[in-house]
């Protein structure tokens, strides 16, 4: 690859783009124009209403009582309501119903009136309100002191007073205001004859609230702030770096198959990586450039509502989050680079697959779909981040972020490998796939074709090649995923050894090792070579064995490692407990070796080395096909600390399969690296014991028994001489390796000039 | 002094494996021998759509491909200019195999099709001189050969001009401009002229007879007779992915005694066509 041809790419797509008015609005003129224009209409709302006359319709004036004062000449009085909320009232006040009304018909009136809009609240007072209250409060005041004497009726009954009514029409939104304005203004009314009924009776106005729970917030102001903003910034960050990846993205590709203009592309000196790496730069650009300029705006934006809101005064309190951190601004910067360079990969491959710029639309949703959870699970108020949480895309790269913004500086730290880990193993699959796309002929050109099922069926059996296709591994991944984890509902923890012997047994052969057997019997022209099963060179076994050997101290120091950086939850360490003493119920270790070494190193060797590695090697990148298998493996362990190893183990496990062309070296491997950890779990302790001699070799200590560093340091070395053993041996390589290793072999030979 | 010679012989052997030497002496400069290539089909499994073509073309050669629409003309040139890869058989341009060099292979040919579009939102002078940085020609280089080309097609109107705003005519231009500026050895015109009205079908027919005059090993495919008759040195006619006949004019109206062009065309076809119909009925 060359990098002045992707220079010469990127420049060109960046100038095109910005020659394009539809990107440009969507990337710099809608943000810009979007937020302060949101800002206004939510300013414009506000000062309505705050400004808004409400037209109240008071009836049955009369019938008030004389103290307290609930109006004031035509309007409420102002120790009722301020000043202030006074102006807020247009207020019409008729002594009695008016003529033709009666009580019967008072709804229907009001309904009437509400809604065509002459009054947006009607206020109703009964007859005998007023009279009633007075009788009630003078009860009250006269009531005698001691409880045993009877109180009269007129204050034992319970509805002693009429109660007023207010009509509201609540599906209107100017009705429902004016009910919580007059609300808000009888129940102070009422408050205050609480108060005088109290002071009647002597009584302190106390007496209705004897205490007050105070609550203290102890956080400071800027951990609040930052708590707030942690969850929201990411967000939008997030969801822009993707649609601002999205639209350049099919503008780049689909619509440059449209317009005939790839060909011309494609038949330039430029190779398909040079040309996917120069679109992938520029779509990264718009889709980061998109994202800042919507923070910046929505920042911007943000802080001038929330100072005019401060200075309008009223509901500045709920609002008082704030601007942002600054230190969050870094961070979100820093974390937008990664995860734009994954958006743009995913949306370029899909644009590249993409007939046509409307076909490329069409995969927006299921991207926002897959997407939106993975950016909404950080946002969950129970989601923290650990081991789990770091390991899913996207959401990983969130938790890391909110921790990061909230100062949580150290638990960040200890997440920022497995993070970065997983959004870069994710941006590199996604950049393989978009230029994979760009070196299928079935992609860029691609005519319509009828699809049907029984068809698709049929062609799969009929055109399927000797090793399975890629999309055909990636399934049988897929699946075995599935059932593992549907499985793990299916069946409890058995608690004696002959129940767990018999599940283990049974989910490995059955979940595994069949659906993987089944699809190379469907799938492909040759089962046999598919799952490698052929000899080996001989020496190879024994050598297989041995590495596992000089491997497995070092295995088992990385384990520790993971377990001391990523501790288990309680619930594991729980299950961990169960699994000891069922074990401890094994007949011997035989048996244990047998459930535990040998059937998971057929059954597993099978579906991943066998069927799986064969599919991914037709992307003619070994080590990538390595890495992928090795992945997948890793997720079929579901205990996550022990997915990490696994992952390693199946790194060698994968490398031996590929230069020894054959299954049963890695069986070997497999069944020596398992049974050394069964071994070193249930009798190296004992042993040690009867020959002292051991520990120079083994610790028995709180973790377990662990290798002793020594004994790590030379099996590393061993194994490294063991590995270029097998780095030597001539291994078959498919025909997409051997392309790729001409092509790879031809750029180099460019002359300088042409 | 063996060092030496064993280095000699080593780059000579190199040379030669890789076809360079080979083909440079025979004059050589497009070699096609068994080119298959098919389509994987949901339906049928496999569509055949070009089968086993075999040919050469030399420098200072126009090579014609003639056959109606869906021979396959298309996709044998698109074979040789790397878009597509051959299922089987060989092809080499320059001595470069299409395969396994594609790089190598792609600096050697210029490619006008009606595939090729211009980009709408670059100006002619941006379209050529991005190509050429893309070809790897040095700055002030590329500016001489982009004067001299727009010189030669008449372009320098249309230098600042977006190609949104181009004629066809115009378009036409800009994409031999840019097939050419990097002096390619070997120029391939699929169907380059459909679409275009008379003047401007002219004037591309003359510029691709001043390319072989300055040497250059031009294939042109088309499904138009007359073309074919006042330009190529050799043709194919190409039916259904095959080569029914090969050679220059006057061979093909010897072999089968018939002097017009497309009287020839329609014969070979239609019995073509009646060997299949035949084959299906036994």
């Amino acid at each position: 690859m060359k990098l002045a041809n992707v220079k010469w790419i990127y420049l060109r797509e960046v100038r095109d783009q910005l020659r394009d008015r539809r990107t440009l609005f969507t990337i710099a003129v809608l943000p810009v124009l979007l937020y302060p224009l949101l800002g206004m209409t939510f300013l414009q709302v506000a000062q309505f209403s705050r400004e808004h006359k409400t037209p109240i319709l008071l009836l049955g004036a009369d019938s008030l009582p004389e103290t307290p004062r609930l109006l004031d000449d035509d309007k409420f009085d102002t120790e009722i309501a301020s000043e202030q909320d006074a102006k807020l009232f247009d207020l019409t006040i008729e002594r009695a119903l008016p003529p033709g009304v009666s009580l019967s018909t008072l709804r229907s009136w009001a309904e009437q009136e509400i809604q065509d809009g002459t009054y947006d609240a009607v206020v109703y007072f009964p007859d005998d309100f007023g009279v009633k209250l007075n009788e009630f409060r003078a009860a009250v005041a006269d009531s005698p002191d001691d409880s045993e004497t009877e109180l009269p009726a007129s204050i034992k009954q319970d509805r002693a007073i009429p109660e007023p009514e207010l009509f509201v029409d609540t599906a209107s939104d100017k009705s429902r205001m004016a009910r919580d304005r007059v609300d808000s203004v009888l129940v102070r009314w009422r408050d205050s004859i609480v108060v005088d009924n109290l002071r009647d009776r002597r009584i302190p106005s106390a007496a209705t609230k004897p205490f007050k729970v105070v609550s203290t917030d102890v956080s400071r102001e800027r951990t609040r702030r930052a708590a707030v903003w942690s969850k929201i910034l990411p967000f939008v960050v997030l969801i822009w770096a993707l649609t601002g990846a999205f639209y350049p993205a099919i503008d780049l590709c689909a619509g440059e198959k449209e317009r005939g203009t790839l060909e011309t592309l494609l038949c330039s000196p430029a190779e398909r990586s040079e040309i996917a790496w120069g679109k992938l730069l520029t779509i990264m650009t718009f889709s980061m450039a998109t994202s800042v300029l919507n923070l910046l705006s929505m920042g911007m934006t943000g802080a001038f509502i929330v100072s005019r809101i401060a200075i309008l005064g009223g509901g500045a309190t709920k609002l008082a989050i704030g601007t942002p951190p600054p230190a969050a601004f870094l961070w979100l910067l820093l974390a937008l680079i990664p995860l734009s360079a994954l958006f743009s990969a995913i949306s370029l491959a899909i644009a590249a697959f993409a007939k046509s710029s409307k076909e490329g639309q069409y995969y927006l949703m299921p991207v926002l779909m897959i997407t939106l959870p993975l950016m909404m699970l950080p946002m969950m108020p129970t989601t923290e981040l650990d081991l789990g949480m770091s390991l899913i895309p996207v959401a990983g790269v969130m938790l890391l972020l909110q921790a990061l913004i909230e100062g949580q500086y150290l638990e960040a730290v200890r997440f920022v490998v497995p993070v970065m880990g997983v959004t870069f193993l994710c941006c590199l699959l996604a950049m393989r796939w978009a230029i994979d796309q760009f070196n299928k002929e079935s992609v860029l050109f691609r005519e319509s074709e009828q699809w049907g099922f029984g068809v698709w069926i049929r062609s799969l059996i009929r055109d399927r090649r000797d090793t399975p296709s890629l999309s055909a591994a990636v399934m049988c991944g897929v699946l075995l995923l599935m059932i593992r984890f549907f499985a793990s509902f299916l069946f409890a923890m058995p608690e004696t050894w002959d129940g767990f012997a018999m599940t283990t047994v049974i989910s490995l052969v059955a979940f595994i090792a069949i659906p993987a057997i089944i699809m190379s019997v469907l799938l492909t022209r040759s089962p046999t070579k598919t799952l490698l099963l052929r000899a080996p060179r001989f020496e190879a076994i024994p050598m297989a064995a041995l590495l596992a050997l000089a491997l497995h101290p070092a295995n088992v120091a990385l384990g520790l490692l993971v377990q001391k950086v990523y501790p288990y939850s309680p619930d594991i360490i729980e299950q961990l407990k169960v699994f000891e003493s069922v074990i401890d119920g094994a007949p011997g270790l035989w048996a244990v070796i047998l459930v535990l070494a040998v059937t998971p190193a057929i059954c597993e060797e099978i579906a991943f080395r066998g069927f799986i590695l064969s599919g991914m090697r037709h992307m003619g990148h070994k080590w990538v096909a390595i890495l992928v298998t090795s992945v997948l493996f890793g997720a079929a362990h579901m205990i996550l600390q022990q997915s990490l190893t696994a992952c390693m183990i199946g790194m060698v496990l994968g490398y031996l399969a590929i230069q020894t062309g054959s299954l049963l070296p890695c069986i070997v491997y497999h069944l020596t690296h398992n049974s050394l950890s069964m071994i070193m779990a249930i009798c190296v302790p004992t042993l040690i014991e009867t020959y002292p001699g051991l520990s120079l070799l083994f610790s028995d200590g709180e973790s377990g028994t662990l290798y002793q560093w020594p004994a790590v340091a030379v099996g590393l070395v061993v194994g490294v001489g063991l590995l270029n053993w097998f780095r030597n041996l001539p291994y078959d390589q498919t025909k997409e390796e051997s392309l790729q290793k001409a092509l790879d072999h031809q750029t180099a030979q460019i002359p300088a000039k042409s | 002094m063996r060092k030496i010679t064993l280095v000699l012989i080593k780059e000579t052997c190199s040379l030669v494996s890789t076809g360079f030497v080979a083909y440079r002496l025979a004059g050589v400069m497009i070699h096609v021998r068994e080119l298959t290539k098919s389509y994987a089909d949901l339906r049928r499994g496999s569509f055949v759509a070009v089968d086993s073509i075999s040919f050469d073309a030399s420098p200072g050669q126009i090579y014609g491909l003639l056959g109606p629409n869906g021979a396959g003309k298309t996709t044998a040139l698109r074979i040789l200019s790397t878009m597509l890869q051959p299922t089987s058989g060989e092809a080499t341009v320059n001595g470069y195999d299409v395969l396994t060099q594609p790089g190598l292979v792609r600096r050697q040919i210029g490619y006008v099709s009606m595939n090729t579009a211009v980009y709408d939102r670059m100006t002619a002078w941006e379209m050529v001189e991005y190509f050429g940085r893309l070809y790897g020609i040095e700055q002030a280089d590329l500016r001489d050969r982009m004067e001299t080309i727009f010189g030669q097609l008449q372009m320098n109107e249309i230098r600042d001009l977006l190609g949104a705003k181009m004629s066809t005519g115009m378009k036409q231009k800009v994409s031999i401009a840019r097939a050419i500026v990097h002096n390619p050895p070997v120029l391939i015109f699929d169907e380059a002229t459909s679409g275009l009205d008379v003047l401007v079908a002219r004037a591309l027919l003359k510029t691709v007879d001043e390319l072989r005059d300055q040497g250059k090993c031009i294939v042109f495919s088309t499904h138009i007779m007359r073309e074919v008759e006042r330009l190529c040195d050799r043709i194919a006619i190409l039916h259904r992915g095959h080569i029914l006949a090969e050679g220059t004019l006057g061979e093909l109206a010897d072999r089968h005694e018939e002097p017009d062009l497309e009287e020839l065309f329609f014969e070979l076809i239609s019995q073509h066509d009646n060997q299949l119909a035949l084959a299906n009925v036994v």
